[in-house]
């Protein structure tokens, strides 16, 4: 069967993660050209006061999923299909072949940028775990909240991510305890990224986007908005640019990739989030993180995944 | 004009089926030798035969799958063939889509989709294919006789000779009906098989119905999918088991009955040796039954309770033991099984007492759907059997027991019950004000919502709160009080005034587990004639021999 790459998003950088990546030739040589390409050495970012940056977090995030990657393919460990949470759909888009990784690397760091500087304070993103997205909005529009707090990701059938000011996202979580959901808490992002008012942030990225010459994807890529499995360059670089305001529809991103064969799931560093999803959701495949497991492991499985019927 | 002279005004020929067979017959002359084609040249073979717009039926359904012509119909050349209208039971494999997605065919008729319920409402949603109709097995069997007459079938076989003959083994299933709509009315029949031999164990299907036969790389994909781990099975589920065997098995006096395939209702096969058998009903309930081989079944089976199994297909693993137990399966001359899906459909929903089954939502009405979030499952066979079939004339106890009037041309029922825990895990509930499935069908543009059973079908609903005798009520009101009744703290069930629970219980609407004589605390895992798959082979003396991953010593 088939073989997902799967790439984290923002929440899940961690200090040192640079530092702690598989010791790989691909590895080496993705760090250099970060730092070649953004002038400063790449692995003085990882800090835990760095990585407070939106901009230093998404890069960071970026490299170390696509040096792990590389290090992947470079031992004939390639994957099948990708999909990647938020930013982290331009490391899949670079595994795809959609984008060179200098490219990524440049979209990725302006992209941070805007996002910073359109939303300086008070405003974030919270989680509601143990309601539907249909239940989750109804409460919502019920109690007229849904257009102070916006539906930001839909991770699972019940974890769903909010996006809005700081205190309307409080008021957000006293209505959902009330009603039903098991635990409702604030992220620790500071861009409540995913909605409506990511919009200008949007049209700037689009058009850094349409400077970039078109390459057609290799292999399939499970968009973040539409969560359909994306076959054309177009298609990809319109996902890249509008996820930021629109929700991210990972489970369902992640279920297209299950339905279209794929067995194992491998999160590229750092963390095990999306290990930790794809295990709970889908019980007839494998799911494990580079971080934990390392390389050997994931390359051998990959290996015996696509030998099987 | 007389009738001399409109037949020669017309001028119509009435062989344009047989002759058009004949001309794409002759094109794959120099491939095929005699009916054999070559594996390696069956994408070439497949344009020359298959003409855009066809209506091409592919065999597959929740078990046996035809992959290799799947596959291999995938890579042909949309520029070649195209537009084409695809018949399938089931939509399992990711190619099936695939030939959508690459502009090979564009409407499918189908019955089941579960594997693939996502991409396929997606894609519907997305206008990449147009939906003719979700069906159930028999109307999708039905149709190919009817407006749905296939010009080509893609069908899987275990092995041929070299005059078409075909062994199908334990797993028959959609084949005889699929060949039989195709090959009587000019069609193209093309069969992958596992292996040519010399002489076949014996002939499912007669040479003269096959046009060509190809090996296929690999065998044809089959699932174990009625393989349930009595280890998973939980004592909430046994307790809903024991309330049905004594509430409506025994009450009802089933004879025959097909059951779904979930884990309360293997419960109930491995209660019938213990549970049931301490309520002396061996030999009195369940002796005949429309199901697949359930390894869950053999414990009842060699205690004596089973008469008679048809069977809509094979289970993996089963095959030794069945052939070993002729008396209760049916086996050819080989002393393989022979199943028949179209046959034991037909018999499940007119020859049985009793359709018991599991469902993932049911609304205040007890309408039920296996549809949720954006995801379009179809049918399969469900409502085939879960219904009341208004044709059926002959009577039985429990037919008869559903009879609640007076009325000299008063008619019975088919027992329908639906057996669900109140929620599913993760704490989602069960019983809900207004079905996911309304909203499914129109995002996808279906004429109608997909509703697996209709509430006014339904006879019992059994919880772990208690049994609902739906049959009983005498109007809407009171059968929504009962299903709440038994609904736990759902939306449904949570505002439900005890007074009217206890009204219920008085008439009879209503049966709590103290009623029927059971203790919640008995309800214990060791009531289980097995507890695992390892139990199982040793109820069938070593003859099961359950999958690798079932197989957990």
């Amino acid at each position: 069967m088939a073989v997902a790459f799967l790439f984290p998003g923002q929440g899940s950088q961690q200090t040192g993660m640079l530092h702690e990546l598989p010791m790989h030739p691909a590895v080496s040589r993705t760090l250099e050209e970060a730092s070649e390409l953004l002038k400063t050495d790449i692995l003085s970012m990882d800090t835990e006061g760095k990585l407070r940056s939106t901009a230093a977090a998404q890069i960071s995030l970026l490299t170390a999923s696509v040096a792990t990657a590389r290090a992947l393919q470079e031992e004939g460990a390639t994957p099948d299909m990708v999909a990647g949470h938020s930013v982290g759909a331009f490391g899949a888009a670079v595994i795809a072949g959609v984008l060179e990784f200098e490219e990524a690397l440049t979209l990725v760091k302006k992209r941070g940028e805007y996002m910073e500087q359109a939303f300086p304070d008070n405003y974030g993103m919270g989680v509601v775990l143990g309601l539907s997205q249909p239940e989750l909005s109804s409460v919502l529009k019920n109690n007229n909240a849904d257009d102070s707090v916006y539906i930001a990701n839909i991770n699972s059938p019940d974890q769903i991510v909010l996006a809005g000011q700081i205190k309307a996202l409080e008021q957000a979580f006293e209505l959902v305890l009330k009603n039903r959901a098991r635990k409702a808490f604030l992220l620790n992002v500071s861009v409540p990224s995913h909605c409506s008012l990511l919009q200008p942030v949007t049209v700037k990225l689009a058009a850094l986007l349409e400077a970039i010459p078109l390459r057609e994807p290799d292999i399939p890529y499970a968009g973040n908005r539409t969560a359909r499995p994306l076959r054309n360059a177009k298609a990809i670089r319109e996902d890249l640019a509008l996820s930021l305001s629109n929700p991210v529809r990972w489970h369902d991103a992640t279920s297209v990739l299950f339905e279209l064969g794929a067995r194992l799931f491998i999160e590229m560093p750092p963390g095990q989030v999306l290990t930790d999803l794809a295990a709970k959701e889908f019980q007839g495949a494998r799911s494990l993180s580079i971080s934990v497991n390392g390389l050997k492991t994931a390359a051998i499985l990959i290996e015996q995944e696509k030998a099987k019927l | 004009m007389n009738v001399k002279q409109i037949r020669g005004a017309s001028g119509r020929s009435w062989t344009t089926r047989r002759d058009d067979k004949a001309a794409r017959l002759s094109k794959v002359a120099e491939i095929a030798e005699g009916r054999i084609l070559p594996t390696d040249r069956i994408v070439e073979a497949m344009e020359k035969l298959i003409s855009a717009g066809d209506r091409v039926v592919l065999e597959g359904n929740n078990q046996k799958q035809a992959s290799f012509l799947s596959a291999s119909l995938a890579q042909i050349n949309p520029d070649h063939v195209n537009k084409l209208h695809m018949i399938m039971s089931s939509i399992s494999r990711p190619e099936h889509l695939d030939i959508f997605e690459k502009g090979i065919a564009e409407r499918l008729d189908f019955s089941y989709a579960g594997p693939q319920s996502l991409r396929i409402s997606q894609m519907i949603e997305d206008g990449k294919l147009v939906v003719g109709a979700i069906h159930t097995y028999l109307e999708l069997y039905g149709r190919l006789f009817i407006d749905l007459i296939p010009n080509v079938a893609l069908v899987a076989a275990d092995k041929a000779d070299i005059n078409g003959n075909l062994y199908t083994g334990p797993n028959t299933e959609d084949t005889p009906a699929i060949i039989e709509a195709t090959a009587f009315k000019d069609g193209i029949v093309i069969v992958q098989v596992n292996e040519l031999v010399d002489e076949l164990p014996r002939v499912d299907i007669p040479g003269s119905w096959v046009d060509f036969i190809v090996v296929a790389e690999k065998p044809y994909q089959l699932e174990a999918l009625f393989t349930r781990d009595p280890r998973n099975i939980t004592e909430l589920q046994i307790l809903m088991g024991m309330m049905a065997i004594r509430g409506i098995y025994e009450r009802h006096n089933v004879q025959s009955l097909n059951h779904g395939i979930g884990f309360n209702t293997a419960a109930i096969e491995l209660l019938l040796p213990t549970y049931g058998e301490q309520l002396g009903l061996r030999g009195k309930i369940c002796k005949h039954w429309a199901l697949n081989p359930h390894p869950t079944l053999i414990p009842a089976i060699e205690s004596g309770w089973v008469e008679s199994i048809h069977s809509f297909g094979g289970e993996v693993g089963m095959e030794r033991y069945i052939s070993q137990r002729p008396d209760v399966f049916f086996t050819g001359s080989d002393g393989s099984l022979r199943s028949n899906r179209a046959f034991c459909q037909v018999a499940g929903q007119y020859a049985v007492d009793m359709f018991i089954g599991s469902s993932l939502q049911i609304d205040k009405d007890g309408n039920s759907s296996t549809v949720k979030s954006g995801r379009l499952t179809g049918f399969g066979g469900a409502p085939n059997m879960g219904h009341d079939p208004r044709g059926r004339r002959h009577a039985t106890d429990a037919w008869l027991d559903m009879i609640t009037t007076d009325d000299l041309l008063a008619r019975g029922k088919k027992l329908v019950v639906q057996m669900v825990e109140t929620h599913l895990s993760g704490n989602a509930p069960v019983f809900v004000e207004s079905l996911d499935a309304i909203d499914v069908g129109r995002k996808a543009g279906l004429p109608e919502a997909p509703v697996m059973i209709y509430g006014d079908d339904v006879t019992h609903v059994v919880t772990e709160e208690g049994v609902a005798y739906l049959y009983k009520a005498e109007s809407l009101d009171e059968r929504r009080e009962a299903i709440a009744a038994v609904a736990g703290v759902t939306p449904i069930g949570r505002n439900q005034n005890p007074r009217v629970t206890e009204k219920l219980r008085q008439e009879g609407l209503v049966a709590l587990p103290e009623d029927l004589g059971i203790r919640r605390t008995d309800a214990k895992r060791t009531l289980l004639a097995a507890k695992s798959v390892e139990e199982l082979v040793e109820w069938s003396g070593g003859l099961y021999e359950p999958p690798a991953k079932f197989r957990s010593w």
